[in-house]
């Protein structure tokens, strides 16, 4: 069975969408804070270390007020610093610096002037920037009492590395939990469709005939409650089914029963018909009308019986059809001949043949003139056997009085005499037959007025009977 | 025509006016209520057709003219209530040369049965001559056909028999369901067509090496039968 994917889709869909959102705020949010409070306690810890630098370290070495590179050099601060991994850069104030390291050479020029201009008010002042290729936090300062102005360049590149694993780690949980989401959209929509589908699967069933499929309930929650009444439906219909096919069986029987015990009687009256209608002039004249009415209605007890009978075969579903090719136009034209010599039919040329079951086909046919006479007894008849797209039509055309036009659809219905004063010998079920034997061939029935007056009946039927009715085995299995 | 018929039916008016109407149109007739004492009859003296109802009790239609058909070439037909597949094929594969539907008129079953006898009656213009279909021979006095080295004759309906003829005549040649219903059954356009693929089972069960894969008497789709060159 084929479910539509879209329950599925949207619940994987909107999971996916909630976890990529909330991963994506959380991720973003812990990479901000944390990046904000890495800077924060770098700056404070490179402030401190500056503070006890400049309050403790270098006033220890009392260097002069003015002191020369060479001062600097002989009083091993920027090795003691160095040491801690620090590096610095020492302004003269005479245009001249000391620094640690080469690539410093050029860092006073970097720093914002506003910086400098603090330090050299005695503020401590700092700055992030990057030199070398490598981000960088300077802290500067002077000692206290003044003299050279000392900028503290601490290399901060292990707080982007932080980052980056941060960011890494973020990314990796979100993917993490989309998987997990797209997993757990599946497991729910399988639970959320697995009653729905077997809802579906037992309708299907009850659909092809199965009046006992049922939805199993295996859950208090609300797809166990519609479970329950679906079933319970289910109970109802088929018991009103069911009812109504034992009324259903229980009538045809009957109808075949009364016709098959009327049978043994009738068979023997047909007889006795046959033989006092040939002996009718021996008969005194007032027997004589009487003998002759005999012989009429027992004719027409016999067309109602045989009919019946008929019809009770089709009911209990015991016709099968035998199909062979059959030459529609030699067909038409023998049943013509026998039935309505007067109407006028012309052969296909070229011949139509068609693989399907002419003794029904010859019942159609002869049923279709039956009607004609009946209702249009000395007029014109004609008939027509032609290809109409995929399909054969064989059609009788009269020029009786028609039939109004809402009666029309009920004309192929059982019993049904459009003008009762015209009932004849006809017993109403000669066309409810022929649209039977058409059904079997997979083809229908239609009628329609004339214009000028008159009945067109067709039998419509697909020019390939066979695979048509392959199609509907296949389609009914 | 004086040929003797025996009737067997069950219901007494039917019995009685089927009778009366056969006596009329110059047949000696005897009857049988039941097809035990149907059969009974049929061995107490000679008949030229059996006339026989399917429905019987004691034994019913099938199993006399089964009966019958085993030790008598006579023609049997059957009168049958319903036209449809199972009674009439049933009914001919039992034997049965032809059948009548209930209900009947009594001209009707006239005409059959004259049909029927007509064929028995029927005599070969040339009956010296024999006819040759595979490794069949048919004798057309004798009417006896006998396979190439078998050591006695292929027990055959006249029904039969005179398809074979009709088919062996003319080989190669497609003969018409209506041709052969008109020549056989002496049936106009109104026949059944299916009396014809019934004897041509039967025929073939009887002649053929495997009557699944026919080699003698050949199915022409949509047209009818033709006999092997």
């Amino acid at each position: 069975m084929h479910w539509p994917r879209g329950v599925r889709a949207r619940l994987a869909g909107a999971l996916v969408l909630l976890v990529a959102i909330t991963a994506a705020i959380l991720g973003i949010g812990t990479t901000v804070f944390v990046d904000a409070r890495l800077h924060q306690q770098t700056l404070a810890d490179a402030a401190d270390q500056a503070t006890f630098d400049l309050t403790v370290i270098v006033p220890g070495r009392q260097l002069p007020a003015h002191p020369t590179q060479d001062d600097i050099t002989r009083s091993g601060l920027v090795d003691t610093f160095r040491q801690r991994g620090v590096e610095t850069v020492i302004d003269l104030g005479d245009g001249s610096t000391v620094q640690s390291n080469d690539q410093l050479a050029g860092l006073l020029d970097q720093l914002p002037p506003d910086m400098t201009a603090r330090v050299g008010r005695g503020e401590l002042a700092y700055s992030w920037l990057t030199v070398a290729g490598r981000p960088r936090l300077v802290v500067g300062g002077l000692a206290p009492g003044g003299g050279p102005a000392f900028y503290f360049v601490r290399d901060v590149s292990a707080i982007q590395e932080a980052i980056d694993q941060l960011r890494l780690a973020v990314l990796g949980g979100s993917a993490v939990l989309v998987l997990v989401a797209l997993l757990t959209a599946r497991i729910l929509a399988r639970g959320i469709l697995a009653p729905v589908e077997e809802a579906g699967a037992a309708a299907e069933r009850i659909e092809r005939g199965d009046l006992l499929a049922r939805v199993p309930v295996t859950s208090r929650d609300e797809f166990g409650i519609w479970a329950d009444r679906f079933n319970r439906m289910a109970d109802t219909l088929s018991e009103t089914i069911r009812r109504l096919e034992r009324a259903q069986h229980q009538n045809r029987r009957f109808v075949a029963d009364v016709s098959h015990e009327l049978r043994t009687p009738l068979t023997a009256l047909v007889a006795e018909a046959s033989i006092v209608g040939e002996h009718l002039d021996a008969l005194p004249p007032d027997s004589k009308r009487a003998g002759e009415l005999l012989v009429k209605d027992i004719g027409r007890l016999r067309n109602l019986v045989e009919e019946l009978m008929e019809l009770s075969r089709f009911d209990a579903d015991a016709e099968r059809v035998a199909l062979e090719p059959v030459d529609l136009g030699k067909l038409v034209e023998t049943v013509r001949a026998g039935r309505s010599p007067k109407a006028r039919f012309a052969a296909p040329d070229p011949p139509i043949v068609v693989d399907a079951d002419p003794r029904r086909l010859e019942r159609i046919v002869a049923n279709f003139l039956d009607n004609a006479r009946e209702h249009a007894a000395d007029k014109d008849v004609e008939i027509a056997v032609a290809r109409r797209d995929a399909d054969i039509v064989i059609a009788v055309s009269d020029r009786g009085p028609g039939v109004p036009a809402d009666r029309l659809e009920m004309i192929f219905d059982r019993f049904t005499k459009v003008d009762p004063s015209r009932s004849g010998g006809s017993s109403g079920l000669g066309l409810a037959i022929a649209a039977e034997h058409a059904a079997l061939m997979n083809g229908y029935l239609q009628a329609m007025n004339r214009e000028g007056g008159g009945l067109r009946l067709e039998l419509v039927l697909p020019a390939d009977v066979a695979g048509s009715l392959r199609a509907g085995d296949a389609m009914a299995t | 025509m004086d040929a003797r018929i025996l009737l067997v039916e069950d219901d007494p008016s039917i019995r009685e006016i089927t009778a009366i109407g056969l006596r009329n149109a110059g047949f000696t007739v005897e009857t049988a209520d039941d097809g035990r004492a149907g059969l009974d009859r049929f061995a107490a003296a000679d008949f030229d057709l059996v006339l026989l109802d399917v429905m019987l009790p004691r034994m019913d239609g099938l199993e006399v003219a089964r009966a019958i058909r085993a030790g008598s070439t006579v023609p049997i037909v059957m009168l049958t209530a319903r036209a449809d597949t199972i009674d009439v094929v049933v009914g001919l594969e039992a034997g049965a040369d032809d059948y009548v539907r209930k209900p009947f008129e009594v001209p009707e079953l006239v005409a059959r049965v004259r049909a029927a006898l007509r064929r028995v009656g029927r005599r070969e213009d040339d009956a010296s001559a024999t006819l040759r279909l595979g490794p069949l021979t048919i004798d057309l006095a004798g009417r006896t056909v006998r396979r190439d080295g078998a050591a006695t004759d292929i027990a055959l309906t006249r029904t039969e028999f005179e398809l074979l003829v009709d088919l062996a005549r003319h080989p190669g040649q497609v003969l018409e369901r209506d041709t052969l219903l008109d020549r056989i059954w002496g049936y106009d356009y109104l026949g059944d067509s299916r009396l014809v693929d019934v004897a041509v089972g039967r025929l073939r069960s009887k002649i053929e090496t495997d009557p699944a894969a026919p080699e003698l008497i050949l199915t022409v789709r949509g047209a009818g039968y033709k006999a092997a060159r």
